[in-house]
């Protein structure tokens, strides 16, 4: 079920996310993303987004460590990050809300 | 903040897997040269399976439709959709060439059916004013460019950009040649027709091919590089017209002349007509990136 989700999640959101806490390379942002949001991120899907954050000013490079360049979070990104984190709350908030109300639903 | 801290060291030795290599190869330049090294480091330590190559070959897609700005200045965003749209533009030009050796010079036209030659007639004038307009905004810089060349000793590059008078010119000698030793009363048989036509498009694509590399490396700024990008878009809309002229005669014979030779099966005009809005596209794209990077900062370079 896990997997037939990963479709859903939002690939930009899950590496600033993964950035929130410290800078991390490429490689790094794969294992934690999957171990704490169990979403597998692929080489090619990561460098897009890499690629798109870092044109938008959410993330910025660090000096490379051999071939591997880490990231991190900037002021901008970091904003980004929590009105999306509020919004995707209220969301989540309002589905366990209806899911209790109509379906009886009672956690996970 | 902290300096990263994910400390895994880089065990697995460098990936040389061809079709590693090959998924990266597709990537623009400008693309490759910054995150290049970064994915080839994360399929080695990930695993480069088929899947993750995979993924890699399938985003080099947007990579080119929609590239990162932050990759380029404004001098090297001219530089490099000049470089691709002058390829694209030229294979659009032969495919424009195919289109009159196939048509109007064989006289195919449909009486009652005006619209096939008014579309001979616009393809012509568009065809025309595009290498005219290209030709004449490409000339400073190729000019500034060759001087350089001259000036820094650069026989390379001074080569390249003789590309596009020497692959030509060769071309038509060996082209003469040809048809002067297998050429009938009728032409060439369909067989060397096509041999041509390849050899036709490699010559294109090799006199593209060496501004294209010159422009990589001498990366030239200043007016005449702003005159190039703004000339090529312009050329690029000319050409565009050319080919929604071709779209349109082709199917028109394909409707109306169906007992011409070749425009009673279906199948080659729609491949020729793929072609013909793929190039157009490319080159659209390319030029309008080139030509916008020249309007929005008149000062840059």
């Amino acid at each position: 079920m896990r997997d037939s989700l990963d479709r859903w999640a939002d690939p930009p959101l899950l590496v600033l996310a993964s950035l929130a806490d410290e800078p991390k390379h490429g490689y790094a942002i794969t294992q934690d993303v999957a171990a704490t949001m169990g979403v597998r991120l692929s080489a090619g899907t990561l460098y897009a987004v890499i690629a798109r954050l870092e044109s938008r000013g959410l993330i910025e490079a660090l000096e490379s460590e051999d071939r591997r360049r880490p990231y991190r979070i900037t002021m901008a990104g970091a904003q980004a990050l929590a009105q999306e984190s509020e919004r995707m709350s209220r969301v989540a908030s309002l589905a366990r809300e209806r899911l209790t109300a109509h379906l009886g639903w009672a956690g996970a | 903040m902290r300096r990263q801290l994910s400390t895994r060291p880089l065990t697995v030795l460098p990936s040389e897997t061809w079709l590693a290599r090959a998924a990266l190869a597709l990537y623009p330049p400008a693309w490759r040269a910054r995150y290049g090294a970064e994915v080839s480091a994360l399929l080695d330590e990930s695993g480069a399976g088929p899947a993750a190559i995979a993924s890699v070959a399938w985003r080099a897609l947007p990579a080119w439709i929609s590239p990162p700005g932050h990759l380029h200045d404004r001098p090297a965003r001219m530089r490099s959709s000049l470089a691709t749209a002058l390829l694209s533009w030229s294979m659009l030009v032969g495919l424009g060439l195919v289109f009159a050796q196939l048509t109007q010079f064989q006289g195919l036209v449909v009486p009652g059916h005006p619209v096939v030659r008014l579309a001979y007639a616009v393809f012509d004038a568009a065809l025309a004013l595009s290498v005219l307009v290209a030709g004449l905004g490409g000339l400073p810089l190729w000019l500034v460019m060759l001087r350089r060349t001259w000036r820094e000793r650069r026989l390379r590059d001074a080569a390249y950009l003789l590309l596009p008078v020497i692959a030509p010119g060769v071309y038509l000698v060996a082209l003469a040649v040809t048809v002067r030793l297998v050429g009938g009363a009728g032409g060439v048989s369909p067989w060397w027709f096509l041999a041509v036509v390849l050899a036709g498009f490699a010559a294109a694509a090799t006199a593209a091919a060496g501004p294209g590399l010159a422009l990589r490396r001498l990366q030239p700024r200043g007016p005449a590089l702003r005159l190039a990008a703004v000339a090529a878009g312009v050329a690029a809309a000319v050409m565009a017209v050319a080919a929604v002229a071709i779209v349109i005669a082709v199917t028109g014979l394909c409707l109306w002349a169906r007992g011409f030779a070749g425009y009673h099966h279906v199948t080659s005009p729609a491949v020729y007509l793929v072609l013909v809005l793929a190039a157009a596209t490319v080159t659209s794209v390319s030029a309008l990136r080139g030509t916008r990077a020249a309007l929005t900062e008149p000062a840059a370079g």
